[in-house]
């Protein structure tokens, strides 16, 4: 792929980010929402699952933009809110710290 | 002239721009036009690797936002692989792979299923549904096209 044709590719990524951001601030929300009523003892089924389907689609998209780190941690909040292990206070307070440096991320991105 | 394209396309949201220049690869190769059904329910990753296959290698691109959608288009358009996701509501991946596959027009179209799953159990069994490949997300949009043209021998 020729310099040029990159460079548009890239242009064109940066329109479409500037597009879906809204909808990946939403699901960072959702983590958000979900690590601190975990936090608070209080996640529900619903929240939990919501939480597992947001960090799910993060994963799957946040790389395709360049933001690497983003799919890892995405995809680690995947795995911990799925269900298949108990949610102690020490993945409670990482899914917090997960939660947090997703929206850094997502909005730093320009 | 390749940059203005884009960048109409790119505020358009069209991609009908592109399509009309299939044949001619941005990239600076010559290109067939292959024709590719994207079938995923998240509309950010169908509309990246549309954007993807288009701009990088000059293919022409139908997309579906649903497994049912995907039937209805994969009979319709007779394209030449579909790129399928595996998580979707409704009709999932894999049901919507075994539907293709049991109509005659679109039994022998080339099915590459899109996943965000990387455990290994998850990979086996989608291997075994007879799919040619399995990609995963997150995709690389520079090489999402040299990697499906490598797995169809397009090259």
């Amino acid at each position: 792929m020729d310099p040029l044709a990159q460079a548009s590719m890239v242009e064109a990524l940066d329109r479409m980010w500037a597009r879906f951001l809204p909808q990946m601030l939403e699901r960072v929300a959702i983590l958000e929402s979900a690590s601190a009523a975990l936090a608070n003892g209080n996640l529900n089924v619903e929240q939990r699952g919501a939480a597992n389907s947001a960090a799910h689609k993060l994963a799957g998209v946040l790389g395709t933009f360049g933001l690497t780190k983003g799919t890892v941690l995405a995809r680690e909040a995947e795995i911990l809110y799925s269900g298949e292990q108990e949610t102690d206070p020490e993945s409670a307070q990482r899914l917090g710290s997960i939660a947090a440096q997703l929206r850094v991320l997502v909005e730093q991105r320009r | 002239m390749q940059r203005l394209k884009l960048a109409e396309m790119a505020q358009s949201g069209s991609r009908t721009i592109i399509q009309k220049a299939a044949g001619t690869g941005r990239g600076g190769r010559n290109t067939v036009a292959h024709r590719i059904l994207i079938i995923d329910d998240e509309d950010d990753i169908r509309e990246v690797a549309a954007l993807s296959l288009e701009t990088v290698a000059g293919w022409e691109v139908v997309t579906a936002s649903s497994g049912a959608q995907g039937l209805a288009k994969a009979a319709e358009y007779q394209p030449e692989a579909i790129l399928l996701d595996v998580m979707m509501p409704g009709m999932d991946g894999p049901t919507t792979f075994r539907e293709l596959r049991k109509n005659p027009a679109t039994a022998r179209i080339p099915v590459l299923l899109l996943t965000a799953k990387v455990q290994s159990s998850d990979q086996r069994r989608f291997a075994d549904l007879g799919v040619a490949a399995v990609l995963f997300k997150p995709f690389d949009p520079l090489t999402l096209a040299t990697q499906i043209a490598g797995v169809l021998g397009w090259e």
